[in-house]
């Protein structure tokens, strides 16, 4: 498995494109945390304008333990810049053939497939490990303090975060298996969440009960948005079960769907 | 002789079009052997099956005797078509990539890249290198595992003449090693220049399978010089042979069967001639292969 790593890791730390995919990304995630205090700053001047008045103080925002349910949903919102470098790095194997030339030189069609699944974890826990410093920095500039007994309260969407991640990065490879041409599919994959939502929007009438099992819609599910919170309502502040379940569910089947298509087919 | 691979029924089709019709073929140790055929006959399809990335639709082919697992693959060095590679690599990263693949010590990468002359551009990007510089990396990552097969499909397309030599003169040099190679090409001089055996194909149909000696057996032509002025005369008296005709200043006598340039050396030495000029011409394989495929053409139409 570790092999695995190593060829397809050996193929991306080489290749420029995948630095400046991964610096533009983490670069994002950094200017996206630090851009929350000025979006809000923004919002109480605006709503000033309107002769209201609120005190951004009183949304903790960068405060322990709200942080970490923040960022890690914040951090869900970017998770389509990893995404393009996935596509990239499998559909990049279809232009130059050398996914052909891979199997040739005694790579099994299962290893290669696991070899870019392998990068997709590694990729993940990264993100993950970002999103978590920004998360831990930005507490300590903006929160007034850390309270051991709540302020790890709702850590677990970070784990939620990786799996969102994981899950996402493993619909955009089956996507590159199946579409081959990067730009057609980066398009489709920007497109996939408007597609969805159409469908659902039309199903809902009809099949209520179906739409958590919509595969982008459990992803996104795993750490819900958790700003209607500072508008006093109530709102989901844990990691469910069924969440979970659903999107790992959709994980293994992006997964499977992309090793069968890659088994079945002439390369 | 013991088999490298041998082919049973191997079939494949795209659709409606049949590449590759019930092949049946075997290639033993040390071989040198040609697959020869016209653009699109099925040589590229055949080797892609063997080397795993097309699935046949039926049939079944055995490497070293045994069935065929990516673990055997990375004993054979292989080059389909054009040479893949990424180009964002420099060749020497590309092999260490390709090391790691089919798990072969990186101290070979110096070794090969010497062999063909690659060694002073190792450093820079595939992107950069001449094709014939792609050619001969391809060799090079071909021959990284020590092979034991080398499959090489039109390793000469689009060289220049003196790419071409070159490549010759790799192929050659690791044929000396005892190596089996499989070549496949359109070129039918190339494969007469280093193959040992050849078969050819024709719309995935084999329609010949032989030695490279064999071609050309029965009819022998000799080209003859001489000094003399009655030459025409006493050459068409040889009672070994069935004709003399005049090419570019030389006579060229057809022999009879069973009569060689032996024969008619000895005949001019007894009447007193001596020749400056004695050559033996064996049909040369593409006047055989232009009949085999003129033949298999026939057969067809009359099938049909």
């Amino acid at each position: 498995m570790l092999h695995l790593l190593k060829i397809d890791l050996k193929k991306l730390l080489d290749y420029r494109t995948f630095w400046i995919i991964c610096g533009l990304y983490f670069f994002t995630l950094i200017t996206g945390a630090a851009s929350g205090m000025e979006f809000l700053k923004w919002l109480a001047r605006t709503i000033e304008g309107f002769g209201q008045n609120i005190n951004i103080n009183r949304i903790p925002l960068y405060h322990f333990p709200d942080i970490w349910q923040n960022l890690a949903w914040g951090g869900g919102l970017l998770k389509m810049g990893i995404g393009i470098m996935t596509v990239i790095s499998i559909t990049n194997e279809y232009t130059y053939r050398t996914i052909r030339q891979n199997i040739i030189d005694g790579l099994s069609r299962e290893q290669f497939l696991l070899s870019k699944v392998m990068t997709n974890l590694v990729l993940s826990a990264l993100s993950t490990v970002l999103v978590f410093l920004i998360a831990i920095v930005t507490g300590m500039i903006y929160s007034p303090g850390f309270d051991m007994s709540y302020g790890f309260t709702g850590i677990g969407f970070f784990a939620a975060y990786f799996l969102e991640v994981f899950a996402f990065l493993s619909f955009a490879l089956m996507l590159g298996i199946f579409i081959q041409r990067s730009g057609l599919t980066i398009i489709l994959l920007l497109n996939a969440y408007l597609i969805e939502l159409i469908i659902k929007e039309n199903l809902d009438d009809l099949l209520p009960g179906i739409i958590p099992y919509f595969p982008l819609e459990s992803i996104m599910n795993l750490v819900p948005m958790p700003f209607a919170r500072y508008a006093f309502q109530e709102i989901r502040d844990y990691v469910s079960f069924s969440s979970v379940a659903i999107a790992l569910a959709w994980t293994f089947l992006f997964n499977f769907f992309a090793y069968r298509k890659l088994k079945g087919s002439d390369i | 002789m013991e088999a490298v691979l041998s082919i049973h029924q191997l079939t494949k089709h795209f659709g409606k079009l049949c590449a590759v019709n019930k092949l049946e073929l075997e290639v033993n140790r040390g071989q040198v052997f040609g697959m020869l055929g016209p653009n699109g006959s099925g040589k590229t399809t055949t080797l892609g099956m063997l080397m795993g990335v097309v699935n046949p639709t039926s049939g079944n082919f055995y490497w070293f005797g045994q069935q065929p697992t990516h673990l055997l693959r990375k004993k054979i060095g292989a080059v389909l078509e054009h040479p893949i590679f990424y180009p964002y690599l420099s060749g020497q990263k590309n092999l260490e990539l390709m090391a790691l693949i089919k798990e072969a010590p990186t101290a070979n990468i110096p070794k090969v890249l010497e062999l063909v002359e690659l060694s002073s551009r190792k450093d820079d990007k595939y992107r950069t290198y001449s094709l014939g510089m792609k050619q001969r990396l391809a060799i090079a990552s071909a021959l990284l595992n020590d092979p034991i097969v080398l499959i090489l499909d039109e390793p000469t397309n689009g060289l220049d003449p003196m790419g071409i030599a070159e490549i010759r003169e790799i192929i050659r040099r690791i044929a000396t090693d005892g190596k089996t190679i499989i070549l496949a090409s359109h070129l039918l001089d190339e494969v007469q220049k280093v193959c040992s055996h050849f078969a050819i194909l024709r719309r995935g149909n084999m329609v010949y399978s032989g030695a490279v000696d064999e071609v050309g057996r029965g009819v022998e032509t000799v080209e003859v010089t001489a000094f003399h002025d009655d030459l025409a005369a006493i050459l068409e008296a040889f009672e070994g042979g069935s004709g003399v005709t005049r090419e570019n200043g030389r006579f060229v006598v057809k022999m009879r069967e069973g009569f060689h340039s032996l024969e008619l050396n000895r005949y001019l030495f007894e009447k007193g001639v001596v020749a400056s000029h004695l050559a033996t011409q064996k049909k040369s394989l593409e006047k055989q292969f232009l009949e085999i495929l003129a033949e298999a053409d026939h057969a067809a139409l009359v099938k049909n």
